[in-house]
């Protein structure tokens, strides 16, 4: 059992403290913060934050009124009356406003506008006139209407048996598990293929040998696979640590962000599959290892052993816009496609107990199975040098007679 | 009790037969020399005494009984393809592998350190491995053997990429370790150092053993009715029970006849006045034993 546990700290140790699993860490957020910088950033490229001028020959527009502000990052664009085309354009040309419309007389009845501008009109104002114009419009109905009507309608779907509802306002609450569900595959495949590398490099520089002399095949096995959920888990509550962070963060500015809820009975069920799921992947990764010859195959096969993690990812839609069909089901327990389904159909829809429970179960047995299995073939394979181990080597009746 | 008891053991890997009968011995005290060409079967029979193979039949005792996971603590390997982590530093790389041998840290640590000085590998302690010298991670590689002083000792090529001067050092360090009381296994292709170093040996071809025991018995076994003869002059045509003579400067190769023992020809030599300066009966090198063995010329033993 210490054997076990030095193996453990060993390779956990080892996977950890590399330039490139901290690089790994930090390029998820590091990627994510690009990609919100760099739409940021074009936003405020397109943004125009001069005055719109208008002429206006509705009467309706005497007094108007400006759009109460929204959630939107960037500040409201002003909005100055003119009396005639003939001094909003000196307006323009003198660069006091970055355009302006003209509202006809038959404007109720053709909806048409005609908008002028020197250059290229920023996206925020066509978005900023229509707000305006729809703003004023209804200012002569009761203050309740013009409310209601400027901040729209929340549509919540909710079960027929009431258990399950969602709100189309709480869409963060639904993204997190589809968010989840991506960093755990990416997790699991790096550290499956840190796992991978390892065995492979063990087998190419001949220190298995060594190794094995000293530890039984089922510790190192044991302690490699457990270093590698290790590695997985770790990575996978720093990625979930810069989520809450950049949520907090981002509520500062969007305080929608900090509505998002997730039930405890789904974190309950990500956390009972992704357990299991990590000892199958990566069970599976260490005999991809332990079978093939070279790194370079190795990969190729790990890349087909993991793709049906992905499966759910391309039914997304039939998933989620029918969450108890038999594909649903079918994905939910079919061990390598239940880690990504189950919760996506758990974030939108009522799970059977008996699905939730017969998933977890073939997860964990099938993780056992492949557990057996590695150390089967990781012993048989392992002093296979340059020669491909096959498949009815393993199966064969002789095989415990490596 | 012999460290190693290996008997009868065959093992066969689809229709080539690796190991085919084999029987031998170690015991404790002793440098065992397990010789033969490449492909011979020896790595394989290594790896059935080490319980990495099983054998399709036939036994193996080591160290008073079957193979457990506590036996693997009293066991250094060193095998012939090297290994060790290549990514991390010689002194945590070492000491983890010592941990795995039974130590605590802290003796492990010890014990790296020490044997780190010994082996003039001080200075390289907090390189990486993969930045060492080849007999550098000759020598690293011994250190994991030997750190954790075990009772059998199995060392496959273990002069390879070695100097003299490390040779020498090995060479000494394992005449310790037999004097210790440790049993070694050697495999090696450097005859000159099974000559130097084994106290018996097993010699395998394509599977079966060939030859088995003393170092000096095989020799004798082997040697040719032939005795050397150094002389200050040259030596008479005419000698009694001598066929023929190859004189290869002062120094002859006399063949005798049938019946003729090297005492006769060394009382002649003495009653014709011949000064000699150097009489012995001439042993074949365990390098002429081995080509005659594995080119089919040897007898099994």
């Amino acid at each position: 059992m210490r054997k076990f546990w030095l193996v453990f700290s060993h390779e956990y140790a080892r996977h950890v403290l590399r330039k490139r699993f901290l690089f790994a860490i930090l390029s998820m957020p590091l990627f994510v913060v690009v990609i919100i910088v760099i739409g940021f950033l074009s936003v405020f490229i397109q943004y125009n934050g001069k005055p719109v001028g208008y002429v206006d020959a509705l009467p309706v527009f005497a007094a108007p009124q400006m759009p109460p502000e929204n959630d939107s990052s960037t500040p409201p664009v002003a909005f100055l009356a003119y009396p005639d085309e003939a001094a909003a354009t000196a307006a323009l040309k003198q660069k006091e406003i970055q355009s302006y419309f003209v509202i006809p007389a038959d404007y109720i009845e053709t909806g048409n506008i005609r908008l002028v501008s020197l250059q290229s009109t920023a996206v925020n104002v066509t978005d900023a006139v229509r707000n305006f114009l729809r703003y004023n419009l209804i200012q002569t109905q009761p203050s309740d209407v013009v409310n209601r009507l400027t901040q729209g309608t929340e549509v919540i779907l909710r079960a027929a048996d009431n258990s399950q509802s969602m709100s189309e306002n709480d869409w963060m609450s639904f993204a997190l598990p589809l968010l989840a569900g991506i960093l755990f595959v990416i997790a699991v495949n790096t550290s499956g293929g840190y796992l991978l590398q390892a065995v492979v490099e063990e087998k190419e520089n001949r220190t298995m040998e060594i190794i094995i002399t000293s530890v039984s095949p089922d510790q190192l096995m044991a302690g490699k696979v457990l270093a590698d959920l290790c590695v997985g888990l770790t990575q996978l509550f720093s990625w979930l640590l810069f989520v809450l962070l950049g949520i907090l963060v981002a509520g500062r500015f969007l305080p929608f962000a900090l509505n998002i809820s997730i039930a405890p009975g789904f974190v309950a069920l990500m956390v009972a599959t992704l357990l299991p799921a990590f000892v199958l992947v990566a069970a599976l990764m260490a005999i991809a290892g332990a079978m093939t010859t070279d790194s370079r195959e190795a990969q190729q096969v790990a890349g087909l052993l993991t793709l049906p993690i992905f499966i759910p990812y391309w039914f997304t839609t039939p998933l989620l816009s029918n969450p108890n069909s038999p594909l649903a089901i079918g994905l939910s327990l079919f061990p390598l496609t239940a880690p990504v389904a189950l919760p996506l159909r758990a974030s939108v829809a009522q799970i059977p107990v008996w699905q939730n429970v017969l998933a977890v179960s073939l997860l964990t047995l099938f993780a056992a199975a492949a557990l057996w299995l590695a150390a089967r073939v990781f012993r048989m394979g392992m002093l296979q040098y340059g020669k491909r181990l096959e498949w009815r080597e393993i199966f064969s009746r002789n095989s415990g007679r490596v | 009790m012999a460290t190693i008891e290996v008997e009868n053991i065959s093992k066969r890997f689809g229709t080539q037969i690796a190991v085919d009968d084999v029987t031998f011995s170690v015991e404790p005290g002793e440098i065992f020399g397990l010789l033969g060409p490449n492909g011979a079967g020896k790595t394989t029979s290594l790896r059935i005494i080490l319980d990495i193979f099983k054998p399709d039949s036939g036994t193996v005792a080591i160290l008073g009984g079957t193979m457990s996971e506590d036996k693997k603590d009293r066991i250094g390997y060193l095998p012939e393809e090297r290994g060790l982590y290549q990514d991390i530093q010689l002194e945590s790389g070492l000491t983890y592998m010592a941990t795995l041998k039974g130590l605590s840290k802290p003796e492990a640590s010890r014990r790296v350190s020490a044997y780190l000085e010994r082996f003039d590998l001080g200075e390289a302690r907090k390189k990486k491995i993969k930045e060492l010298s080849k007999g550098m991670q000759q020598k690293a590689q011994l250190i994991v053997t030997l750190v954790h002083q075990p009772e059998l000792i199995i060392i496959d090529e273990p002069f390879s990429a070695l100097d003299p001067v490390n040779t020498q050092m090995v060479k000494d360090l394992l005449r310790e370790e037999r004097n210790n009381g440790k049993a070694i296994i050697m495999c090696t292709h450097q005859m000159h150092q099974v000559e130097a170093l084994c106290d018996r040996l097993v010699l395998i071809h394509k599977g079966k053993v060939m030859l088995y025991g003393k170092l000096e018995e095989i020799q004798r076994m082997y040697a040719a009715h032939e005795v050397i003869v150094r002389t200050l002059v040259d030596l008479p045509t005419d000698l009694a029970g001598v066929e023929r003579v190859e004189q290869e400067n002062s120094t002859a190769h006399l063949q005798l006849a049938p019946g003729t023992s090297a005492q006769s020809v060394l009382r002649e030599l003495v009653e014709r006045k011949i000064p000699v300066e150097q009489f012995e009966i001439a042993m074949p090198t365990l390098d002429e034993i081995f080509i005659q063995v594995v080119q089919g010329q040897g007898e099994s033993a």
